[in-house]
């Protein structure tokens, strides 16, 4: 077991070793000149504009869930696409049922207008 | 065919459950041309809808109880994700009854009260076939996505009234909920590292060959695993120091899901609490006072009843004083889960304990709603000043539950009580039934207080007292809890005896 993962640990305990360096050394000893413009927050070389938070429409948020649970779903079925011949029958009809109750969510999001961009 | 039979507590739920669904989505609402306002204004038929789909689910169960889950061919096919034994059966039903409570209770309050939201009604039935599944669940696997599968709903359900305040409940339980799965989550991981099992009793066995020449099965993560485990599973009783989400969430929630989340979701986490100690955890090294969970149960148990009676004791709002003595309620059946551990009718006590308890609490919420109307929700001690004078039949009822839930007898709460702290005296626990008992008599306190101002107090002059709303739905209700807590009081030996038949029993292989 130690011996296992001891060099991983050396290796750990390098790589923090030259991370340390590095920054308190730029800390310590690099030369430092600030002006207004240095201190500028980054972005992308533009003036920086606007405040921090931007407000997003909570179209995006349900548009993103739905496609999360969506997607996930249809993620289960290739394993069973894999499998179809050995799972057979039985494997067939819990995929109906599956995609049934799959399909009485979407029917439910279709008809409350959860797909409508404009509303 | 017996294989359906087996599960059709759960199936029958589920598939009203999208029924019910397309029903919200598709009917035509008398108040709203918008297509997603399809339920505004349709509470009374999806709250009917709802209670018949819980009801017959609990039909079922009674069905399956009657021909025995271990009769059904095939029914084992299932495990270990889905364990239908008589444990879940008993549970199933328990729940398909607290669901349906809760279904009547929202048939009148959401209307009264002008939250016109009837995605309560599937989201509801959602929680309680996850509830179900949870208490069915044989599996960490399947035991995480019943947790969440119940959650989820519950948490949309806290926040549907749109106000700040409810936002605060639901945002305070789900981000302490996720923690909590999260933790819950992080044991199982634990416990599948040590022993390469995700099924409760392939966890149990490997546990039982620590120490035996040969086991390779590591002591550390199966101590952190379990301390984690409970960790996450006391979250969901709310058990002190579990608990600051649970006044905040109870009273932010629209009461019929401050009376589901009392009642579903705490005794499906009970359930699943019972059978993964039981299961899991319950080689003797475990059970023992000296090295297993006993100890840290019993601490949660004592800690549970002293605090949550003391701060209840002190509340000026009926609701919160109703979600602390829930805690309590908590630690009560929490004695008895520490039975378990060396007396055989510990399981049977606690599933009694909790059905007693369901009916109760169920009772006392619904009874809260109906002393409020439209726009003056009874909330405060002086809501209910005088209400015996001006709605006997309201003040009557809540007085019943109040004194089931104080245990006083010929209430249910009575026997919930006497049977726990026989559990816990049967197992030497003599300092947990006595600090128990003066609880019982400390927390008949602030439930006989609710009664001296409903009966003893006036509204203060220029008051504007509560008046009773008039809901077919909620005095259903409120008739048969009260039925059921008579029953329960009077005859508890046929609920007993079938509490004792579902108590979980491990095979010694």
């Amino acid at each position: 077991m130690t011996e296992l993962y001891l060099p991983m640990f050396i290796m750990f305990a390098i790589a923090a070793g030259i991370c340390a360096v590095m920054f308190l050394g730029g800390q310590y000893l690099g030369p430092k000149n600030p002006t207004p413009e240095k201190r500028l927050p980054f972005e992308c070389g533009n003036d920086t504009s606007g405040t921090r938070g931007v407000r997003l429409s909570v179209k995006f948020y349900l548009t993103a869930i739905l496609f999360v649970v969506f997607d996930i779903e249809a993620v289960f079925i290739y394993p069973w696409a894999a499998l179809f011949k050995g799972l057979g029958w039985p494997g067939f009809m819990t995929m109906l049922a599956f995609i049934v109750a799959l399909l009485v969510a979407l029917a439910y999001c279709w008809k409350k207008g959860a797909l409508e961009w404009e509303s | 065919m017996t294989f359906w039979f087996g599960l059709s507590p759960i199936l029958v739920v589920g598939l009203g459950t999208l029924l019910l669904m397309l029903a919200e989505a598709f009917g035509k609402s008398p108040n709203s041309a918008n297509p997603s306002d399809a339920g505004s204004g349709r509470s009374g038929e999806l709250a009917l809808g709802a209670a018949v789909v819980l009801l017959v689910g609990a039909a079922f169960s009674i069905g399956v109880w009657m021909v025995g889950p271990e009769n059904l061919e095939g029914l084992e096919a299932t495990r270990p994700y889905l364990v239908m034994d008589r444990f879940t059966v008993f549970f199933c039903f328990v729940l398909s009854l607290g669901g349906a409570f809760a279904a009547l209770l929202a048939g009148g309050y959401l209307p009264e009260h002008d939250i016109d939201r009837s995605e309560f009604f599937p989201l509801l039935l959602l929680s309680t076939v996850g509830a179900m599944t949870l208490v069915a669940a044989g599996d960490m696997l399947s035991l995480f996505v019943a947790l969440e599968t119940m959650s989820l709903g519950v948490y949309c359900m806290v926040g549907l009234r749109r106000s700040p305040r409810a936002a605060e409940a639901a945002l305070k339980y789900f981000l302490l909920g996720s923690f909590a799965a999260a933790l819950l989550l992080f044991g199982a991981v634990l416990l599948y590292g040590a022993t390469a099992h995700t099924d409760l009793v392939g966890i149990g066995q490997a546990i039982k060959t620590i120490g035996q020449p040969g086991s390779t099965v590591p002591v550390a993560p199966v101590l952190l695993g379990l301390t984690l485990t409970l960790v996450g599973l006391t979250f969901k009783i709310s058990a002190v120091p579990f608990h600051m989400w649970t006044p905040d969430a109870y009273e932010g929630a629209p009461t019929p899901a401050t009376s589901f989340m009392a009642v579903a979701v705490k005794a499906a986490a009970f359930a699943i609490l019972l059978r993964v100690l039981v299961v899991a955890f319950g080689d003797d090294r475990l059970t023992s006072w000296g090295t297993g969970w006993p100890p840290a149960l019993a601490t949660l148990a004592l800690l549970s009843m002293t605090v949550a009676n003391v701060v209840a004791g002190r509340q000026s709002s009926v609701k919160r004083m109703l979600a602390y003595s829930s805690i309590a309620h908590a630690g009560y059946a929490l004695v008895g889960v520490v039975a378990t551990m060396r007396s055989a009718d510990g399981q049977a006590s606690v599933l009694f304990y909790l059905l007693t308890y369901t009916v109760s609490t169920v009772g006392a919420f619904g009874a809260l709603i109906y002393c409020g109307s439209r726009g003056a929700e009874a909330t405060s001690y002086e809501d209910l000043a005088g209400i015996a004078k001006r709605h006997p039949a309201a003040a009557l009822a809540f007085s019943l539950f109040l004194l089931s839930l104080a245990g006083l007898p010929p209430t249910a709460g009575f026997f919930g009580k006497l049977y726990v702290f026989r559990a816990a005296f049967d197992a030497e626990l003599y300092v947990l039934a006595v600090v128990g008992l003066l609880n019982s008599l400390v927390g008949a306190y602030y439930y006989l207080r609710v009664m001296v101002f409903m009966y003893m107090r006036e509204p203060a002059p220029g008051a504007q007292p509560a008046v009773p709303m008039k809901s077919a739905f909620v005095s259903s209700a409120l008739v048969l809890a009260a039925v059921l807590v008579f029953a329960l009081g009077i005859a508890p030996g046929w609920s007993l005896d079938m509490a004792g038949a579902a108590k979980i029993v491990v095979s010694a292989k």
